[in-house]
């Protein structure tokens, strides 16, 4: 292969000759594209050993079913990740935690109190333990993306965390009970690159797929099968309440739970998602949201 | 048959002939290059499905490839030896006994089964573990001593001896993922094949005297007996909140490692 190419999946370009896999994501270059005619793009399959190169270090993939990040750093570059995802390092390779602001919080999310960062010259590697693929993203300067909780796993230093209120909710009430649900988790995790390109790899459970909306594009889909997006799409529930079911003052019956996202921005969503238990009682409340019932 | 003309089998070192695609011992592809990191460690061999792997008078042939099943056929005086949990389905002429243990009470309280099943031929009988992963095969020869994760194996041949060796201090034993026990399997003689099972993907290193790798404990499969096992903690505080702690098992050679991707994650004291 001779000129520029650009990568399919993550859109970065190279000059580099010969190419078997996208230096920066390890997307093939060699296979033919796999787009549903609804416009999903599958992520294809990272072939085993692929290298990743980042600053002066370099991140290897290792595996198929349950792969392995494999990073060898220079000494110059860091990674942090969440701390339970740490499969094997070289004894050189030291780790700290790296402190995040609101504590309380996370902890009463469920979401991990802290990030831990590794550093030095040597290797250091991750896996989650879960079949599925790894879905590297890489970020070029500027960029941001919003990840749902627990699908990150490693990111290099130059990449920035935050972290923000979904403000996707829902309450029920039972009685004299009122229950508040978070179809997509309390918080989401944002990931950007303020200044320089940088390396984020995540976790899809079963396969991973992308689409890109265009300004206005609507999608509905399951919140928990949401891997991530653009910062620039927008998100709000949807209940949809198919014909035919039975209703009375303290059920709503049978409820589809939505997530509808609008573009502009990519959106990806990975196959094998939790399940969302919606007890079906009568809403008493919920974040901005559009109804629908199906007549019979 | 020229010895020079044969190839040896980069997964167990077995002779094998000069047109042979898998390994006649352990099933391993002869004609697919190794896949090694650039960190040194190898990926199990994938074996091709419907693979046959011979040991004694018998052949395994693995079947499928996200849960693969081994699939024995046993020869007339063979046998070989398993958890009880792991059978998948069994002809109804392989004879069924189980195997005689020493401190079965220890065993029950180490979590560790309690009885060991043995099936006897002639017949066929067939393994699997309700779990993605993927089929180590072992083919020990003499003489070589074995350490593995309690639960992981899935069968052996009877040539390989069994026992079990106890893990040496309390904090190996509270924090180092494996219980109180590993298993110890010992070739005598004459060889014999071992068939673990790991979760995800599987990965094997081999460690220079000296040599030393931290580990998250419940990646470990299994080890040389010359590799030792020793748990440090490192303390990742988070001020107010006072953090966590991180158990890794320092693994140090000679001998070689084996790992599994898809771990047993073990919490640590949050």
């Amino acid at each position: 292969m001779s000129g520029t190419y650009t990568c399919r999946w993550c859109r970065m370009s190279t000059d580099a000759p010969n190419l078997i896999s996208c230096p920066t994501c390890g997307a093939p270059v060699d296979v033919r594209d796999r787009v549903s005619e609804s416009g999903w793009y599958e992520l294809p399959a990272i072939p085993d050993m692929a290298r990743l190169q980042f600053g002066r270090s370099y991140c290897q993939i290792e595996g198929t079913y349950v792969p392995v990040a494999d990073f060898n750093l220079s000494g110059e570059d860091g990674v942090y990740f969440t701390h339970h995802l740490l499969l094997w390092k070289d004894p050189a390779i030291a780790i700290a935690p790296m402190a995040l602001r609101g504590g309380w919080s996370r902890l009463f999310a469920g979401l991990p109190l802290l990030m831990t960062q590794a550093y030095g010259q040597g290797h250091v590697a991750f896996s989650r333990d879960a079949p599925g693929e790894l879905v590297p993203v890489p970020l070029q300067a500027g960029m941001s993306i919003d990840v749902r909780e627990h699908i990150f796993m490693v990111a290099t230093n130059q990449v920035r965390y935050d972290w923000f209120n979904t403000g996707v909710w829902f309450q029920t009430r039972d009685g004299d009970e009122t229950e508040t649900h978070y179809p997509l988790g309390m918080y989401m995790d944002r990931f950007s690159a303020p200044g320089a390109p940088g390396l984020l790899l995540l976790h899809a459970h079963g396969n991973a797929f992308i689409r890109q909306l265009a300004p206005g594009e609507t999608l509905l889909v399951k919140p928990t099968a949401l891997l991530f997006k653009d910062s620039t799409v927008q998100m709000h529930l949807h209940f949809e309440h198919p014909a035919g079911t039975w209703r009375s003052w303290r059920s709503w019956g049978e409820r589809f739970v939505w997530l509808r996202l609008t573009g502009p921005g990519r959106v990806s969503v990975h196959s094998a998602y939790d399940k969302f238990e919606d007890p079906g009682n009568t809403l008493s409340g919920s974040s901005p949201a559009t109804r629908w019932q199906w007549r019979g | 048959m020229d010895t020079g003309t044969r190839v040896e089998c980069q997964w167990c070192r077995s002779q094998n002939s000069p047109d042979a695609r898998s390994c006649y011992t352990c099933g391993a592809p002869l004609d697919v290059r190794n896949l090694v990191s650039d960190s040194g460690w190898r990926e199990a061999p994938r074996l091709r499905d419907m693979t046959e792997i011979h040991f004694g008078g018998s052949t395994c042939q693995v079947e499928g490839e996200i849960v693969p099943v081994a699939e024995i056929a046993l020869g007339a005086g063979d046998w070989v030896y398993f958890e009880h949990h792991v059978m998948l389905w069994k002809d109804e002429s392989a004879a069924m006994s189980v195997m005689p243990l020493g401190g079965g009470i220890k065993r029950a309280f180490a979590g560790m089964p309690f009885i060991i099943t043995v099936a006897q031929g002639p017949g066929r009988i067939a393994f699997s573990r309700d779990a993605t992963g993927e089929l180590v095969v072992l083919p020990l020869h003499p003489g070589v001593e074995l350490d593995v994760r309690e639960h992981a194996f899935l069968l052996a041949s009877h040539s390989i001896g069994y026992s079990y060796v106890r893990i040496k201090g309390l904090k190996n034993i509270l924090f180092g993922g494996q219980g109180m026990f590993m298993d110890r399997f010992v070739a005598g003689n004459e060889q014999g094949l071992l068939v673990l099972h790991g979760y995800g993907n599987v990965f094997e290193r081999m460690l220079q005297p000296g040599e030393s790798i931290l580990l998250e404990p419940g990646a470990f499969l299994y080890k040389d007996a010359t590799v030792t096992m020793q748990v440090e903690t490192q303390r990742l505080s988070s001020g107010l909140f006072g953090g966590t702690g991180m158990n890794l098992a320092k693994m140090t050679g000679p001998g070689r490692i084996g790992i599994q991707s898809m771990y047993v994650h073990h919490h640590t004291d949050d």
